[in-house]
């Protein structure tokens, strides 16, 4: 390669480079306009913060017995304790790790799984296709928690697993969109004027679908994100969470099961709650403002 | 006996507020439809003329607004009255056909049912008699009234335009508007549905207003134009003037980009640039940009709409230095 | 081809999912690690009689594809296996039943109430899109979505249950009680049937709205709608009838899928009620380790989301004529 290839390789890159970062800054003063997501987003960087700072803000092992069981908020305990005697508030903070990890990574590859099938499907059609969409049908139509709850009953039950769960059982959603949508660029024309040139294959699913797809398909993360934490927390209650790290949900089911409803004991039923909905609201408003940026028809007005 | 105008419409502007400022898509524009006439309405596509449609029928979409003008259709006024006396108004004084490519008839109920529906709600007519007349109006536009329970899709681009003829007759209303009505059809079906059009004209004393930017289907139905350009009127005459005589040279470019297969071979003109940002619109005469013979002044002064000749009105600075220029048809 | 072509066509897709569901069924319960025959071979609780005929019965001990045989074989007969905690009850008499029957009164009134409010007020919320009213559904909808509905469920039992005494603690009858007859028993059935139905409805509706207002001002830029408006017709003609006839096709398709997410939140939602239907006995089972149970469950879900999913795309063929001509 000489090198006046290079450098303008080199030029090259750096434009494109400009291109999206103009691309992000357009999007960015879009989407500073929303108050809703701005909320959103303050809310997530919040709970964000918590679990990385966890360990400074609690003052105690979340899974040591540190006090008498039940007690009332009070003191050192200010949301008082469990069943057997664990501070309510260092297991609510930690439990923001949980949540944060699960819903992000199961959300992830849940949208990756789904991105790769859609593409495949959609991009090569024929023989593939077909298989791939009857087996994305079947999962649809699979119920989903009691397919969550026996794969994690069988499992085992650890937090990976959970991961695991959620993102296997959420992907469908993803992949029919990644699907149609490839669909229909792949039919735009200039996809069909990069083919008669010769480009290959994953050249055009590189260059031209991926980057078409990627804004929908970030959109459907974030939601995936706020369905996993909920996912996550459901699971957790049922019993099926990793009994070694502190989870929101489980606080719930220790509550349930120690009968904390019939005896009124709040501190114990309503912050584990509060939290799981902050964090999702958190990031449904983030996915709401993003939907009314990423979806043109929405921005159009007829009356 | 003079003729009565239907409709007369009077230094109408119409403004879209968008996040980039305010697009003043119809600025001052002022016409009259007779009764049982024809008015067409010329020019390049984003000129103002569907705008200028809309505006009388009172369907902008929410960020447009009149921002000042006349509209007197029947003799009412139609600016003074509120959207629920315009809804009485609509397709019943005035009716719109739109652009068949458009998706402009509702995928899920059949066709008979859009119309008749019309019939029943605003003439409280009973569903016997809404759907007597939806065959009837089968019948005059030249489709089966056996296909009158099809649904849009099951129909051709020309049969769906002469449903949305049908339904745009079936109250009788006085004023017909088509916008863009032939524009997306094959040429042979192009022809058939004018010919229909003229022929309901006939038949039923219509007053259209035909929008359109195919000159040759004004000049085979129009009894008066108007060529508008960038939301102003530039030319407004009768039909024979405006094709034998024009006094625009917009108008003059625009004739001069149909072939005509009488007459002459002569070359094709072809008008340059592209019609401008009515955001910002260019100072002075809005077509000076690509206008072949623009001088200092037409950058400086807006020209005024003046009547030239006997119900002709132009606006242009050079009116009497181009009027034989443009006649001979070089320029 | 025509609507009767489409339901055939349509319900032998279904069964052939049931099939390939049924399959799936079989792998996961015998194929996977800690495989439940097995465990049941070796767990006390179960007598030895009762485990060799089991044995013999499912033939536990011969090799795999003849067992996936016999499955089948044991599944057209009706005959689900037999319950490990509730020692020789047969599943199916524990699955179709009271239970089941609870359950579906409790998803279908509370999807009912979600779908016809959800509906409603999303389109009233896209046509008055921007106003105070509309932002404050949305923020109301997203909120309730992000909630967990157990959660929901313990906070109303919370507030009406202990502390004001409104709803009833659990159960979805009174206990103990002898209702003289069948209106005092619906009537407190009724009762009992309110604050989980509401938690239900509450977690639901908000997805609903969000959709229906979304698809609504999508179709409002369809060129149709002009049209409608320019027909001088009334504002609800235009709404309901030009509008919303277009924005249900989506929506229906949306109920066919959503059911999976009804029973995930009638499973949390029977579970802190205590309301005795198919949801909590999953729970139970998967609690107490009852695995014929949970693969019976399971298959009915499965059963249940198809036949769902099917009346779904039925439903929308008849909205949709054009969807009758499509080919797949």
């Amino acid at each position: 390669m000489t090198q006046s290839s290079q450098a303008a390789r080199g030029s090259l890159l750096r434009e494109r480079l400009d291109v999206q970062a103009r691309r992000l800054t357009d999007f960015w003063s879009f989407y500073k306009g929303s108050w809703i997501g701005m909320l959103g987003l303050f809310i997530v960087i919040g709970f964000v913060i918590m679990a990385v700072v966890a360990p400074l803000i609690t003052p105690y092992d979340p899974r040591a017995l540190v006090g008498r069981p039940f007690q009332p908020p009070m003191g050192e305990h200010p949301l008082g304790t469990d069943q057997v005697g664990r501070d309510i508030y260092s297991q609510l903070i930690w439990g923001s790790r949980v949540s944060l990890m699960v819903g992000l990574l199961a959300s992830a590859f849940g949208v990756a799984i789904g991105t790769i099938i859609g593409l495949v499907s959609g991009y090569f059609r024929g023989l593939p296709d077909s298989i791939l969409m009857r087996i994305t049908d079947l999962f649809i139509t699979l119920p989903g928690l009691p397919l969550m709850l026996i794969l994690a009953a069988l499992l085992g039950r650890s937090m990976w697993n959970i991961i695991l769960v959620i993102a296997v059982t959420g992907w469908t959603g993803t992949a029919r969109m990644v699907r149609s949508q490839t669909l229909s660029i792949k039919e735009r024309p200039y996809v069909e004027a990069a083919r008669s040139v010769g480009a290959r294959d994953r050249h055009i699913i590189t260059r031209h679908i991926l980057p078409n797809v990627f804004p929908l398909v970030f959109a459907n993360a974030i939601v995936g994100i706020v369905d996993a934490i909920l996912a996550e927390s459901g699971l957790s209650f049922l019993g099926l969470g990793d009994p070694t790290k502190p989870s929101w949900g489980q606080l719930l089911r220790y509550a349930n099961e120690a009968g904390a409803l019939a005896t009124g004991r709040w501190w114990f039923i309503i912050p584990p709650g509060i939290c799981i909905m902050l964090v999702a609201i958190g990031f449904a408003f983030s996915s709401y403002s993003l939907d009314q940026i990423l979806n043109p028809r929405l921005r159009k007005r007829r009356w | 006996m003079v003729a009565t105008p239907i409709l007369e419409v009077e230094g109408l502007v119409t403004h879209y507020f968008t996040s980039q400022g305010p697009v003043e898509a119809v600025s001052g524009v002022s016409f009259a439809v007779d009764e049982g006439q024809t008015l067409g309405l010329a020019g390049e596509s984003g000129c103002g003329k569907t705008t200028a449609a809309l505006s009388i029928m009172g369907l902008l979409p929410s960020n447009g607004r009149i921002m000042d003008g006349k509209i007197i259709l029947d003799g009412e006024d139609l600016l003074k009255k509120d959207e629920a006396a315009m809804r009485k108004i609509r397709w019943k004084k005035v009716s719109i056909v739109f652009q068949g490519a458009m998706n402009a008839l509702n995928p899920v109920i059949n066709v008979g049912e859009q119309i008749a529906e019309v019939i029943i709600e605003k003439e409280r007519a009973s569903k016997e008699k809404a759907w007597e007349r939806v065959r009837e109006l089968f019948k005059l536009v030249e489709i089966e009234p056996s296909r009158a329970q099809g649904f849009p899709h099951e129909f051709s681009g020309g049969m769906r335009q002469r449903v949305m003829i049908a339904m745009a007759l079936a109250l009788y209303p006085k004023l017909v508007i088509a916008d863009e009505p032939i524009t997306a059809l094959d040429v042979i079906v192009q022809n058939q549905i004018l010919d229909l059009m003229r022929h309901l004209q006939e038949k039923l004393n219509l007053s259209q207003i035909l929008i359109t930017h195919d000159l040759s289907v004004i000049a085979e139905t129009c009894d008066k134009v108007g060529i508008m350009y960038a939301g102003k009127l530039m030319e407004y005459a009768d039909a024979t003037p405006i094709f034998k005589a024009p006094l625009h040279p917009y108008t003059s470019a625009l004739i001069g980009a149909y072939p005509s297969i009488v007459g002459e071979k002569r070359a094709l003109k072809f008008i340059s640039g592209a019609p401008p940002n009515l955001i910002d619109p260019p100072k002075g005469c809005r077509f000076h940009p690509r206008c072949p013979f623009a001088k200092n002044v037409c950058n400086r002064d807006e020209p005024k709409y003046r009547e030239e000749e006997a119900d002709h009105y132009v606006a242009c600075h050079f009116v009497d230095e181009l009027r034989d220029k443009l006649r001979l048809g070089d320029g | 081809m025509g609507l009767k072509e489409y339901i055939g066509r349509r319900t032998l897709q279904g069964i052939t999912t049931v099939l390939l569901a049924i399959v799936l069924n079989f792998i996961i319960f015998r194929i996977m690690p800690g495989d439940p025959t097995r465990v049941l071979v070796g767990d006390p609780r179960v007598e030895t009689e009762t485990r060799l005929a089991l044995i013999e019965k499912f033939g536990l001990e011969r090799p795999l594809l003849e067992q996936f045989f016999l499955y089948f074989y044991n599944l057209f007969r009706g005959e689900l296996g037999v319950s490990f905690t509730q020692i020789g009850r047969p599943v199916t008499e524990i699955i179709l039943g009271r239970k089941m029957v609870n359950t579906l009164v409790l998803m279908g009134s509370s999807m009912s109430i979600a779908f016809l409010l959800g509906i409603v007020f999303g389109v009233i919320a896209a046509w008055k899109r921007g106003t105070k009213a509309d932002i404050s559904f949305i923020i109301f909808s997203l909120a309730t979505y992000s909630m967990p509905v157990f959660w929901f469920g313990m906070i109303l039992l919370l507030v009406f249950s202990v502390y004001f005494n409104v709803f009833p603690i659990a159960g979805t009858i009174t206990p103990g009680v002898t209702h003289p007859n069948f209106l005092s028993y619906a009537s407190d059935y009724l009762h009992h049937l309110m604050a989980p139905m509401i938690t239900l409805a509450v977690s639901f509706f908000g997805g609903y709205f969000l959709f229906m207002r979304d698809t609504i001002l999508d179709v409002f830029t369809e060129d149709y709608m002009l049209t409608a408006r320019a027909k001088g017709l009334s504002d609800r003609k235009v709404l309901f009838k030009h509008a919303m006839r277009n924005a249900l096709l989506p929506m229906v398709s949306l109920m066919g899928v959503h059911v999976t997410f009804l029973i995930s939140g009638a499973t949390m939602t029977e579970t802190v009620f205590s309301w005795d239907g198919l949801g909590r006995l999953i729970y139970d089972s998967v609690r107490m380790a009852d695995y014929p149970v949970l693969q019976g469950i399971f298959l009915i879900m499965s059963i249940l989301v198809v036949v769902a999913s099917i009346l779904a795309d039925i439903t929308n063929a008849i909205l949709d004529p054009r969807i009758r001509e499509a080919v797949d």
